[in-house]
């Protein structure tokens, strides 16, 4: 298999992989709209062209029923109902799994379920028991009668046995031998001769050599076939073998022709001949974005400006330089590369739609299993989000919505007495605010009891009575995001498995974000969850320790004031700072950063106090230096391991800072 | 590729170089030469990117024995590591000669190792080098041998395993 043609055929298949997963999600709701089953239709078929060219059988046998399928439906001869819904989307779900094993560096592919194929004919209407009705139908390839056989009048045996081979040769071309032909006058139920042997067993050989295809070998004309065979002849026939080409026509062969089977187009080598052990690529399914050429043209442009201002800086270099022009060209330079930093980040950016497009399917699947009814809005598809979150945000995301359907939006009966819509709604939402994205997962369900909350808290042991009973509505739903914090009274294996909400939030806290929610008993449940637009550009205060400097994330720092030591406490050997009726645990990053010159006083330091998870600390630093956006840049090999930092950056005047990742700090002084 | 020629080939593929001081011809490695503790070593030059004066290296509390700090590399943070830790050596204090050598562990890492003394680069024949006999187990990890070649004994790196399973 042709390793780059098929890095194409996954990129344009995993495409259409996705789009007809939201086609068919679509199409559940409108079955009989005759633009989506065309677009369905093509996708199949498409996604059956590429794997033919390729010869991925498993792949071509699928969607080629899941084709034919559509093609009834959209004549209208059979109807998208719940047993046709099922069996293409099990037939969809076989695609998408083929799909992720190639990409995942599988070359061979397991063999169908039978069943599914068997289901898939079933809906076509046609009967599966037919064997000469199924080769035509997996292969495409047509029986065809010899010319000038009336197909009304008496089939001879040799006709008959001439379309027998045909179809013995299309359906075997599916597993990947060719098919042989008699040549043309021979009785098929007379004796062979030698010679007639000979020939059929060169062909066979000619086609195994050429891969599968099928070659079709002919005597040339006038030759008797039962006659002793000249040498000739036979040189003619040798000539032909070796250089009948895969789809070549039959050279020297004369009208009428004899019924070689037509070529088939989408010829299978035999995995064994072809699939040798090529060293297995493993590529993460998203090693490559797409970017629209013309933002590649506008980077394009840039990037020649910026050479257009490097040449001339260096003309103006050294020269008795007029600082005007001097001024002139960095004003330049300030604003190609500002343009340009847009421009990149751009093209890193993708619409949330990549995440977004496999939920309706996440949802509806559920909900048969729970027997719920449930109907799924996306919005704001379109707004777009660097590419690292949209695959970061993936899992988090799956999680909530399957909480929100399992947990939240209640069972019809329920809902009906309860005096709401039997359907419950479950509204996934995407948009910018600002350099932030707000995503929100809506329900209308049963809502959330804080004081349910509060009371599963005490009886987890992670407070008492008294100060669960002081937490807000807010804090108390906040609770179900600590770990092991669990008020299903049973674990299904909807919401049993995977990440826990605890994750959820680490892992949103991870993307240096933010996550709240809000409930009503009764009305439903609002989570929302704030990303930075980007992952690579961070807010930073950057803070110092003599010429060291260090970049704390902006939206982890409450406030700064002076260290006063009058206003600190030593409470089991831990400093803590009185801050408005409240103790924080005072870090001295000193003590860690520069241990080798310990400080006799903190004097004239600043505290600046961070939010670490539910937490907060005050780290004592040496000096604030202020607000900066910083590039992050990992750390190099063998600090990877080094816990406190989340990477490094470099500063406006080249130096290196290091960025603290608070977690860590705070695990180091622990 | 053409098959006529009949001629053996053996002996006769080392490419035609001016290096015209040895009158050898065979296979060669080409190496950068450099100096620790007086004691020549030599790192194959297709792993090196590129040889550094040292600037300042930024520190990072809590690093791994040997590493010195991270420089700043056209935008890309590098780890430096005292090459004299690695070989057990006391380390020593950083002057005009000493130097960065940036090492490509892969496509995306690279680490850069301080020396004392980058001497040269070398084309040393492949029949000079010896194994290093499998006595000493944890140097001899690193070396992947031993060359005596124009009155100098190098000692050969093999950064690969110098640097395997590090993170």
């Amino acid at each position: 298999m042709d390793e780059e043609i098929l890095q194409d055929f996954l990129v344009e298949a995993s495409d259409l992989v996705d789009q007809l997963n939201d086609q068919l999600a679509d199409l559940e709701k409108s079955p009989t709209d005759s633009d989506l089953l065309n677009a369905v239709f093509r996708g199949f078929h498409t996604i059956k062209g590429g794997a033919g060219f390729l010869a991925i059988t498993p792949l071509i046998e699928v969607c080629h029923r899941a084709e034919n399928v559509f093609d009834k439906i959209r004549n209208g001869d059979v109807e998208y109902d719940a047993v046709a819904v099922d069996v293409i989307l099990r037939a969809f779900d076989v695609i998408s799994d083929a799909m992720e094993q190639l990409n995942n560096g599988a070359r061979e592919l397991p063999e169908n379920d039978p069943q599914l194929l068997i289901d898939l004919d079933a809906l076509t209407g046609k009967k599966v028991e037919e064997p000469a009705s199924e080769a035509p139908s997996s292969t495409e390839s047509v029986l065809q009668l010899p010319e000038g056989v009336d197909p009304d009048g008496d089939m001879s045996d040799e006709e008959f046995e001439a379309l027998l081979n045909q179809r013995d040769g299309g359906s075997s071309a599916l597993s990947g031998s060719a098919a042989l032909s008699l040549p043309e006058g021979v009785d098929p139920d007379g004796d062979m001769t030698d010679e007639e042997f000979e020939a059929l067993l060169n062909q066979r050989d000619s086609s195994g050599a050429t891969q599968g295809a099928s070659a079709a070998l002919s005597l040339p004309e006038g030759v008797d076939p039962d006659g002793d065979m000249t040498d000739e002849e036979f040189e003619a026939l040798l000539n032909q073998r070796d250089t009948s080409k895969p789809t070549a026509t039959p050279v020297a062969s004369p009208p009428p022709k004899p019924p070689a089977p037509k070529p088939t187009p989408k010829a299978t080598p035999k995995p064994s001949t072809d699939g040798k052990a090529k060293p297995v690529t493993k590529n993460t399914t998203e090693s490559t974005v797409r970017v629209d050429t013309k933002r590649l043209d506008d980077i394009m442009n840039l990037v020649g400006e910026l050479v257009l201002v490097r040449n001339r800086l260096l003309t103006l270099k050294g020269k008795n330089t007029d600082p005007e022009d001097l001024a002139n060209a960095v004003a330049n330079l300030d604003h190609v590369t500002t343009d340009l930093q847009a421009s990149v980040l751009k093209t890193r950016m993708q619409p949330v739609k990549k995440v977004f497009g496999r939920f309706p399917r996440v949802v509806r699947d559920l909900a048969r299993k729970l027997g719920k009814k449930i109907e799924l809005e996306l919005e704001g598809e379109e707004t777009d989000l660097d590419k690292n979150l949209v695959e970061a945000l993936a899992d988090p995301l799956v999680h909530l919505v399957r909480n929100s359907v399992d947990h939240g939006v209640e069972m019809p009966d329920v809902r009906a007495a309860g005096g709401k819509p039997e359907t419950g709604t479950v509204v996934l939402a995407a948009k910018q605010e600002g350099d932030h994205i707000l995503l929100s997962i809506t329900d209308d369900g049963k809502g959330m009891d804080p004081d349910v909350l509060r009371q599963k808290a005490v009886e987890k042991g992670m407070m008492d009575e008294q100060a669960a009973s002081q937490l807000d509505d807010k804090s108390a739903f906040e609770l179900i995001l600590s770990a092991g914090f669990s008020t299903a009274e049973q674990v299904s294996d909807i919401s049993g498995r995977g990440v826990g909400m605890d994750v959820v939030k680490n892992m949103i806290t991870k993307l240096n974000g933010s996550i709240d929610i809000h409930s009503v008993l009764g009305e439903g449940t609002k989570i929302n969850i704030r990303v930075p637009l980007t992952l690579a550009i961070l807010p930073t205060l950057m803070v110092g320790f003599n010429e060291d400097s260090y970049a704390i994330p902006l939206t982890s720092v409450q406030e700064i004031f002076d260290f006063n030591p009058d206003k600190t406490n030593k409470i089991d050997g831990q400093v803590m700072v009185r801050l408005r009726e409240e103790s924080i645990p005072l870090y001295f990053l000193n003590e860690w950063l520069a241990a080798d010159r310990p400080k006799e006083s903190y004097r004239g330091d600043k505290v600046v106090i961070v939010a670490v998870g539910n937490q907060r600390a005050g780290l004592v630093v040496n000096q604030v230096n202020g607000q900066e956006e910083v590039v992050i840049k990992p750390l190099g090999v063998m600090l990877k391991n080094a816990t406190g930092y989340a990477g490094a950056t470099i500063t406006g005047n080249g130096s290196i800072a290091l960025i603290l990742d608070l977690p860590g700090v705070v695990e180091r002084f622990q | 590729m053409d098959v006529t020629n009949e001629m053996p080939t053996f002996g006769n593929n080392a490419q035609m170089d001016n290096n015209n001081e040895s009158a050898y011809l065979g296979p060669c490695t080409r190496c950068v030469l450099f100096t620790l503790e007086n004691e020549v070593y030599g790192i194959q030059v297709k792993k090196i990117r590129e040889v550094l004066r040292v600037g300042n290296i930024r520190n990072v509390a809590g690093a791994a024995y040997g590493v010195l700090g991270v420089i700043n590399v056209r935008g890309v943070i590098v780890t430096v590591v005292d090459s004299r830790s690695m070989h057990n050596m006391p380390s020593r204090e950083i002057d005009d000669l000493s130097r960065i050598i940036i090492v490509e562990l892969d496509e995306e890492r690279t680490v850069g190792l301080l020396v004392d003394f980058v001497m040269e680069v070398k084309d040393i024949p492949e029949d000079k080098i010896e194994p290093l006999s499998a006595t000493k187990e944890s140097a001899s990890r690193y070396i992947q041998g031993i060359a005596h070649f124009q009155d100098n004994v190098i000692i050969l790196i093999d950064v690969d395993n110098m640097f395997a399973g590090i993170e």
